[in-house]
């Protein structure tokens, strides 16, 4: 393979591992939200080398952009940035640790899958994965799930509005209101 | 690209996602290592849609991110609520629900 | 890909066409009733469950499965009886819900948490016969969401608040992992079609040892639905936290759910792996019941108690789920029937006890019987129920459950769950004790049980006895959906 084409995928698998670390390791909530929001990237730029362009963008608008921006204004809001927090929670951690003997068991098999003929990807042709056959494909076949997403929405909005309204005369100055449920692009 | 550098990747990233998950406590970090958990799942199924030359791994992605989307609107609508009600969102505050 | 719509295709969401209606009815009422709170408290619970019930009539008329099933919605949606008789326990649970909240002041006015308790239960119904992964994932996301808001319903309640989080970080986490899964059996076979994985399976292009990864990774999204050990944690704080009645529709429907799937995915995509995933089942099932009953010993909190006794339960469950049998699979839906009606009036009465009492500790509900016979009867074969003593309908529901153990051969298992419903036994008893032999405690104010809540507490008791007694109608359903699982 062309030592340039390597060099880009070095760099763009590098990029995703070293802003997958720094978002965990960074003591600073905000700068781990930039920090997602770099592997969010990568990670588009990734889907567009696999001819996926319509999930490429999908990822850059709603995960990378709308989430990202619920989370640094959520973070700002609260002023959450820096909770020097160590210990975490009884049980996540025993969930933890058996989700990561669990990881360990994978690495393993890795080296066992390598011995099947799972190896390069065929070459993709244009028109795969392009917006008109994703659009075809989620108004026929996928049509009920697509109509399920819109449930998922609805619910979502009616509890985000619900659990961030503020109510009752405790603290009379109006409550910032949260916005609505970020919507696919 | 071979098959197995996505596989490593997404393999890496889920790990790194778990860790978050275990060693932070801040909720709101808790909560972007799960979307790098969730990211490496939608990692592996882009790859293999384009191995399988197969669309559902990439419309499987699209509801992905479609509940995300929903489930980021509503974790971050309790975490505003929580601290309304105790001013912080520390979880080791949260000891009442505990014992 | 089918260019037109059938009329089978409609029937076969029929029941959810009909909540998201309702859903959508109840939200304008709300805006409607604005200004007139009392008008709310007093019909939005009522209006929520006769419409339900409607729903659940019409569905038993035209949009009962015939036959084998069918695959519909592009290979999406599983039309078969299992589905139908899955969908009706729902819906029984979510009816009941209803009706039991309007005894909760800060629910009964509120529009929002009956149609978010629709579209949970729509969510459980898709659950229950998507036959497809991507439909499964958004069923149980469309389950969970709702159900994050509903455990943190009370704003102004610090521990309602708690609740939520956690319910929503474990949900999060353990659906993140399932995705994996997901991600991972997709990829090994190069399709997301249930029905279609087990040939896929079968065929034994599996690398060596993938096939345990990724049903481990999938048993923790399902191990989460069901609170089995160990990936309860969340159950004693969300129970205890949440509005009573969102915790009785978490124990009953939420975990019936789970199972629905458990069973499906577990016996019809991984069938060629029997013999890994009913070793780690029996785990699950061994820790479960280990661990709910022996920390629910040590609770001093009733509505703690009863969630480290769902957690047993589940585990008494999943004896069946192991058995990978027919009468396995018939024993846990005869189980959750019966778990269902029991723990829906036992949730209840401590839901009445509470808003009295102002506690939900095991004492609030020490003289219970002199203070009410009736109430004290009620709690009586509730806990009787859940203990497994015989006229009852728990009773029944085990002795099938372990039944289905002793003809696969697994007498280890059976001998734990005997034991352990032995050591069960005792702390319902204890809670008896309280009931029937201790003084009975100041009552702060009267509020006199509304009519919504005294007829689900009937119909509770009803089933309770029913179950209990006369078993063929239940059977029947319990066997209908069986074979429509073991079809393949």
């Amino acid at each position: 393979m062309d030592i340039g084409v390597l060099l880009v995928y070095g760099i763009l698998g590098l990029t995703v591992i070293v802003s997958a670390v720094g978002l965990i390791v960074s003591r600073n909530a905000l700068y781990s939200a930039l920090f997602l929001v770099v592997n969010f990237v990568a990670v588009g730029l990734l889907y567009l080398a696999l001819g996926a362009p319509f999930i490429a963008f999908a990822q850059v608008t709603v995960y990378a952009g709308s989430i990202m921006v619920l989370f640094i204004f959520v973070i700002m809001l609260l002023g959450a940035e820096n909770l020097m927090l160590d210990e975490p929670l009884r049980g996540q951690r025993a969930l933890g640790i058996l989700l990561v003997v669990i990881f360990l068991a994978e690495i393993v098999l890795y080296y066992l899958l390598r011995t099947t003929p799972l190896q390069a990807i065929p070459a993709i042709p244009q028109t795969f994965a392009s917006p008109a056959e994703i659009g075809m494909l989620l108004f026929n076949r996928y049509l009920l799930p697509f109509e399920v997403t819109a449930f998922i929405l609805l619910a979502a909005t009616v509890g985000a509005i619900l659990l961030s309204k503020h109510e009752g005369p405790t603290r009379p100055k109006p409550g910032i209101q949260k916005p609505e449920t970020p919507v696919e692009g | 690209m071979p098959m197995s550098y996505y596989l490593i990747l997404s393999a890496a990233m889920f790990a790194i996602g778990v860790l978050g998950v275990i060693l932070r406590r801040n909720p709101l970090v808790v909560f972007m290592s799960l979307e790098l958990m969730f990211n490496a799942a939608n990692l592996v199924f882009v790859a293999f849609s384009a191995y399988h030359q197969i669309l559902d791994g990439d419309l499987f992605v699209f509801f992905v991110m479609t509940t995300a989307a929903a489930e980021v609107a509503v974790g971050l609508a309790l975490m505003v609520a929580i601290f309304r009600a105790k001013r912080t969102i520390d979880l080791d505050e949260m000891s009442m629900l505990k014992g | 890909m089918s260019s037109a719509f059938t009329p089978e295709m409609w029937r076969s969401i029929f029941p959810e066409i009909g909540l998201l209606i309702l859903a959508i009815v109840l939200l304008v009422f709300d805006l409607i009733w604005l200004k007139q709170p009392q008008m709310r408290a007093r019909w939005l619970g009522w209006m929520t469950s006769i419409g339900i019930v409607l729903i659940m009539g019409i569905s038993a008329g035209i949009s009962m499965p015939q036959g084998q099933g069918s695959v519909e919605w592009g290979g999406m949606l599983r039309f078969d009886a299992a589905g139908f008789v899955f969908r009706m326990i729902f819906m029984s649970a979510a009816a009941l819900t209803a009706l039991f909240a309007s005894q909760f002041e800060a629910l009964k006015k509120r529009g929002e948490f009956y149609a978010l308790l629709l579209i949970s239960t729509l969510g459980m119904n898709l659950m229950a016969s998507a036959a497809d992964l991507i439909l499964l994932f958004l069923a149980i996301e469309t389950t969970s969401l709702p159900l994050y808001v509903m455990a943190g319903f009370l704003t102004r309640d610090d521990r309602s608040v708690e609740a939520g989080i956690k319910y929503f970080l474990f949900g999060a986490i353990t659906s993140a992992v399932m995705l994996y899964g997901f991600s991972l059996i997709y990829g090994l076979t190069g399709t997301t079609q249930i029905y279609e994985l087990r040939s896929a399976f079968q065929a034994g292009n599996l690398p060596v040892g993938l096939a345990e990864l990724v049903i481990v990774l999938v048993l923790v999204g399902f191990g989460f639905k069901i609170s089995a050990a160990p990936f309860h944690f969340w159950a004693p704080d969300v129970y205890s936290g949440a509005p009573t009645p969102v915790a009785g529709f978490l124990s009953t429907a939420s975990k019936a759910a789970g199972f629905a799937v458990l069973l499906r995915v577990l016996q019809i995509a991984f069938a060629g792996q029997g013999s890994l995933w009913t070793v780690l089942i029996a785990v699950l099932a061994t820790a479960s019941m280990l661990i709910g009953n022996y920390l629910a010993l040590a609770q001093r909190s009733i509505k703690r108690l009863l969630a480290y006794s769902s957690i047993a339960h589940a585990g008494y469950i999943l004896i069946g789920v192991a058995a990978d049998s027919e009468l396995g699979t018939l024993s846990v839906i005869y189980y959750l029937i019966a778990y269902l009606v029991t723990n829906l009036a036992a949730f209840g009465i401590v839901n009445l006890i509470e808003s009295r009492v102002g506690s939900d500790e095991i004492s609030a509900l020490a003289g219970l019987n002199r203070r009410s016979a009736g109430l004290g009867l009620a709690m009586l074969a509730a806990l009787l129920s859940l203990g497994g003593i015989p006229p009852f309908a728990g009773f029944f529901a085990k002795l099938l459950v372990f039944a289905a153990a002793v003809e696969r051969g697994l007498i280890w298992l059976v001998l734990v769950g005997v034991f352990n419903a032995v050591v069960g036994l005792y702390y319902y008893l204890n809670v008896l004790k309280v009931i029937y032999l201790h003084p009975p405690v100041e009552e702060k104010e009267v509020f006199p049980p509304t009519p919504a809540w005294r007829i689900a507490l009937w119909v509770c008791l009803a089933g309770i006895l029913l179950i209990g007694f006369w078993f063929a109608p239940w059977y029947s359903l319990a066997q209908a959906a069986t074979s429509a699982i073991w079809i393949y």
